[in-house]
């Protein structure tokens, strides 16, 4: 039995200790906003924060979490409460599909936790490892610019 | 198994009509005339919530929703918001309450001008322009007319605005009178909005379908999940159309969770309780194959035929004007170049998936396809079922660009629900996605073109050597979706010779499109050879566009420096019958820049029509250590109407970075047969660290609204091209750019 925090609250699995992360937030409790994109840690897809850093979970065994924190984009932010990269990505209009953005989203979070003023080159280094197969990287910079530039002006 | 038999045969169908590295003569151009289905009354549950409705498309119900059912799939390019957009305008209602729905598969949803339900072509706005703002524009009036008897007022004293009826200083929603409405006829052809009175229409606002996706709210095929589902992996012979000779399950069977092992028409598969257990378990099967002639094909030798057949085969004609080929002789200057694009995946972020349930001789299938009519054809054809037992649950798609117009994983699911007895969930990993696509054909071609003694062009000629989309398309769907497009018994007869078809008889448009057009030439010859190892290919954003805007605008940018002039003013000299072509050409550099760049930036410009649109892009880069780093793209789009101009700057921005990843990176290469790329480490993808700036520039037009979704991706290699040929003296006549030159 695994037992570590999804979003806040204590979840326990009988699952096989080897099974990724990313399956059983999807199958076993059921939510599937982080995505499946490579199973290979390629693409960022998967992206959710263990301990507050941002892990491609299709490549971390759920033994791996025993204990630990994890939050998912469903814990991130919703409609009614969202957290401000969200609503920047609304603003700019950034989904195209929107498959990757989950993952998007959580690995940008991630760097803005560590670092409220990340520069261009920061942000083009910290999101390589996302892919996102409908070019929206250009509205992902300006989204993070923003809120980068919002958090500076308060 | 009659039904293992049946898709055998079919396939072999194929495999004879193939003849390995077949050649080709003699041959008209024809496209396939579909014919017009009538529209007839969907299946909307009136019942539940009431109201008035046009029978498919749009509803009010009493409590006041609006509902929408979008008849096109949602794949990124943005219908979802562009559709919506149509209705808002002409029932004044804010784009924001529409509720919208994925339509059900009924000929009511089929494309206007189609009798397919597909969502391709870059076509969506253009095909609903006018029908979806008619279907509101009555709604509305239907209302209208329905509140003026209920407050017995006159008809002109009421109007519509923001979902209510207004009457004086009273007002009143839409759905107070939508049980009345619905007792009325509803009205026709009531008078549409000029542009000039548009309010939604041309304005910007957040994609509508945002909120759903930055929250991860939006439900893609794969997400789809219920109690009683269990999760299957598919294992398939590394050689696409190889058979199952013989089968040791004894180590999959061990691995814990694992439900059943069946064998399908290409595989065997492992249903278990969860994906992982499937997938570790699908790994562990022993299989030997029965190998497929596809299994005798590696890329070198392929490479060898289509030189070969591009030397020894003439071809057949596809396009001619003037004196053709034989103007060459009297050119003042004569250029030739051979050029070559290899084989393309799709890569979808959303790899390849279909859920199924076959219960009392009913089939649901949740799928997101861009051709659910297709997917339910293919789900009768595997289920056994009659099409009318067969029900399409669709969802968003996680990406589409061609890939998911074909229904091949919907027929492995299906036939893996059937033969395992309960309710699967296939999902495809990212291997199989990219070793088992539909691909972008593999073109050669020779370009030779003739420049008169003004450095004119004289003559262009080009002959391209590959294999044909049409044919793989008509063999994979024929079966399926024929009876629904071919309403003269044909569907049997053409089932079996849809692929001769485009060998023997038709050239594919799709081959030779973007070959020429774009610039007025005197005399002009397009020849075509199909040689075709018959690794599965289809469509792939932009389809022909993609690779022959390549070679063309490429050979263009040869033809203006072997006539010594600038490459911008050389094209403008050659499509001044051509306006539109013109004013992207003169936006694009002027915002560019163009003939201005900074020290140590390099410029290449390219343009192209796709789709009806016209689109010029300028690429701008600098070589870092002698590595190319692009850091602009400047793009000019004229798309007719902008009916939502930000979702056209971002379809110019999605086929800028998806036809840079393809230029830079993409290659699929075979080796027996097998595809040897495997997931994004030797699939290389464009990431934020590469992605350029990019600034797009919408020429204002009240034309019909063209199309966005494929247009923006073909300059782009050309335009890319040209620039690092302005840097480094180096022609780039062969994609991928990254196998010649490093990529910073």
């Amino acid at each position: 039995m695994i037992t570590f925090s999804l979003n806040g609250q204590a979840v326990n699995t009988d699952v096989p200790p080897d099974t990724p992360l990313l399956w059983v937030v999807r199958d076993v409790f059921k939510l599937k906003g982080s995505k499946y994109g490579c199973g290979a840690g390629l693409c960022g897809a998967c992206t959710m924060h263990v301990a507050g850093d941002a892990v491609r979970t299709c490549v971390l065994s759920v033994a791996d979490v025993a204990g630990q924190e994890v939050t998912t984009i469903e814990g991130l932010g919703t409609r009614d409460n969202p957290h401000p990269l969200q609503q920047a990505w609304v603003e700019h209009s950034v989904p195209q599909c929107g498959y990757c953005q989950s993952g998007q989203i959580m690995s940008a979070a991630a760097l803005l936790a560590k670092n409220p003023r990340l520069s261009d080159t920061e942000i083009a280094d910290g999101m390589r490892g996302n892919i996102c197969r409908c070019g929206t990287y250009g509205r992902i910079r300006q989204a993070i610019r923003s809120t980068v530039e919002k958090r500076a002006n308060k | 198994m009659t039904f293992e038999e049946r898709t055998s045969e079919s396939q072999l169908s194929r495999r004879r009509a193939l003849k390995l590295f077949a050649v080709t003569g003699g041959g008209l151009i024809a496209a396939a005339q579909l014919s017009a289905c009538s529209v007839t009354a969907a299946p909307i549950p009136l019942s539940k919530s009431g109201g008035v409705t046009d029978s498919a498309l749009l509803q009010i119900t009493p409590s006041n929703d609006v509902n929408f059912y979008l008849p096109r799939a949602e794949m990124g390019q943005g219908v979802f918001m562009g559709l919506t957009t149509l209705i808002a305008e002409e029932l004044e209602v804010d784009p924001d309450r529409i509720i919208v729905h994925h339509a059900p598969v009924h000929d009511a949803y089929n494309k206007p001008g189609s009798s397919l339900q597909y969502t391709g072509g870059s076509t969506s706005l253009s095909a609903h322009f006018t029908q979806l703002r008619q279907v509101a524009a009555n709604m509305r009036e239907a209302i209208r007319q329905a509140a003026a008897k209920d407050l017995n007022v006159a008809v002109d004293h009421l109007d519509m605005r923001d979902g209510r009826v207004l009457h004086g200083d009273a007002n009143y929603p839409y759905g107070r009178f939508a049980n009345s409405a619905s007792r009325r006829s509803m009205p026709k052809k009531v008078a549409l909005k000029t542009a000039s009175d548009f309010a939604v229409i041309g304005h910007d606002r957040p994609r509508l379908d945002a909120w759903e996706k930055v929250t991860g709210q939006a439900r893609f095929g794969l997400d789809v999940d219920f109690p009683g589902l269990y999760r299957t992996a598919l294992w398939r012979c590394p050689a696409t159309g190889g058979k199952v000779k013989t089968v040791n399950i004894d180590k999959a069977a061990a691995i814990s969770g694992v439900f059943k092992i069946v064998r399908i028409f290409n595989g065997v598969a492992v249903v278990a309780e969860q994906q992982w257990q499937a997938k570790q378990a699908a790994q562990l099967l022993e299989i030997e194959w029965d190998l497929p002639d596809l299994a005798q094909v590696s890329s070198p030798e392929l490479r060898q035929a289509m030189e070969q057949a591009m030397t020894d085969d003439d071809g057949q004609n596809a396009h001619f004007a003037g004196d053709g080929a034989k103007a060459l002789g009297r050119a003042d200057k004569v250029l030739e170049a051979t050029y070559w694009a290899p084989y393309l995946a799709h890569a979808t972020m959303e790899p390849m998936n279909c859920t199924v349930r076959i219960q009392d001789g009913q089939c649901d299938i949740w799928v997101g396809s861009q051709m659910p009519d297709g997917a339910l054809g293919m789900a009768a054809h595997h289920s056994g079922l009659p099409r009318d037992k067969v029900t399409v649950h669709s969802t968003y798609l996680g990406g589409g660009f061609g890939r998911r117009l074909s229904s091949d994983f919907v027929a492995e699911a299906v036939a893996i629900a059937r033969a395992s007895g309960v309710a699967v969930q296939l999902a495809w990993s990212r291997e199989e996605d990219i070793q088992y696509d539909r691909y972008r054909p593999v073109s050669l071609v020779r370009l030779r073109a003739g420049l008169d003694r003004d450095g004119r062009i004289d003559s262009w000629t080009a002959k391209r050597v590959g294999p044909n989309v049409a044919a793989h398309f008509a063999d994979d769907n024929l079966e399926t979706i024929a009876p629904e497009f071919l309403p003269w018994r044909l569907s049997d007869w053409a089932s079996k010779r849809g692929y001769w078809l485009f060998e023997n008889l038709i050239i594919n448009p799709a081959s030779v499109h973007g070959l020429f057009g774009d610039y007025d030439i005197p005399n002009q010859s397009i020849r075509h050879v199909t040689v075709d190892p018959g690794l599965p290919i289809g469509y792939w954003r932009s389809v022909g566009h993609s690779f022959n805007a390549f070679f063309a605008e490429s050979f263009i940018d040869e033809l203006a420096y072997a006539a010594k002039q600038d490459p911008l003013a050389f094209r403008l000299v050659h499509n001044g019958h051509d306006p539109r072509m013109q004013r992207v050409l003169r936006t694009a550099a002027r915002k560019a820049g163009w003939g201005k760049a900074p020290p140590g930036r390099f410029q290449g410009i390219a343009a192209h029509n796709a789709f009806e649109t016209a689109v010029a892009q300028v690429v701008e880069l600098s070589l870092v250590d002698g590595a190319v780093k692009v850091h602009k793209v400047t793009c000019a789009v004229d798309c007719g109407t902008a009916v939502n101009p930000d979702i056209i700057r971002a379809q110019m921005e999605s086929g800028i970075v998806y036809g840079m990843t393809a230029a830079l990176f993409g290659e699929i290469t075979v080796d027996k047969g097998a595809v040897m790329q495997s997931n994004f480490h030797d699939y290389e993808m464009v990431r934020m660290d590469q992605a350029p700036e990019i600034g797009v520039s919408i020429v204002p037009s009240t034309a019909p609204p063209t199309g966005v979704g494929e247009p923006g991706l073909p300059p782009l290699a050309p335009a890319l091209g040209n620039a690092i040929f302005a840097a480094t003296g180096k022609r780039i006549r062969e994609l991928p750019i990254a196998k010649q030159i490093e990529i910073a």
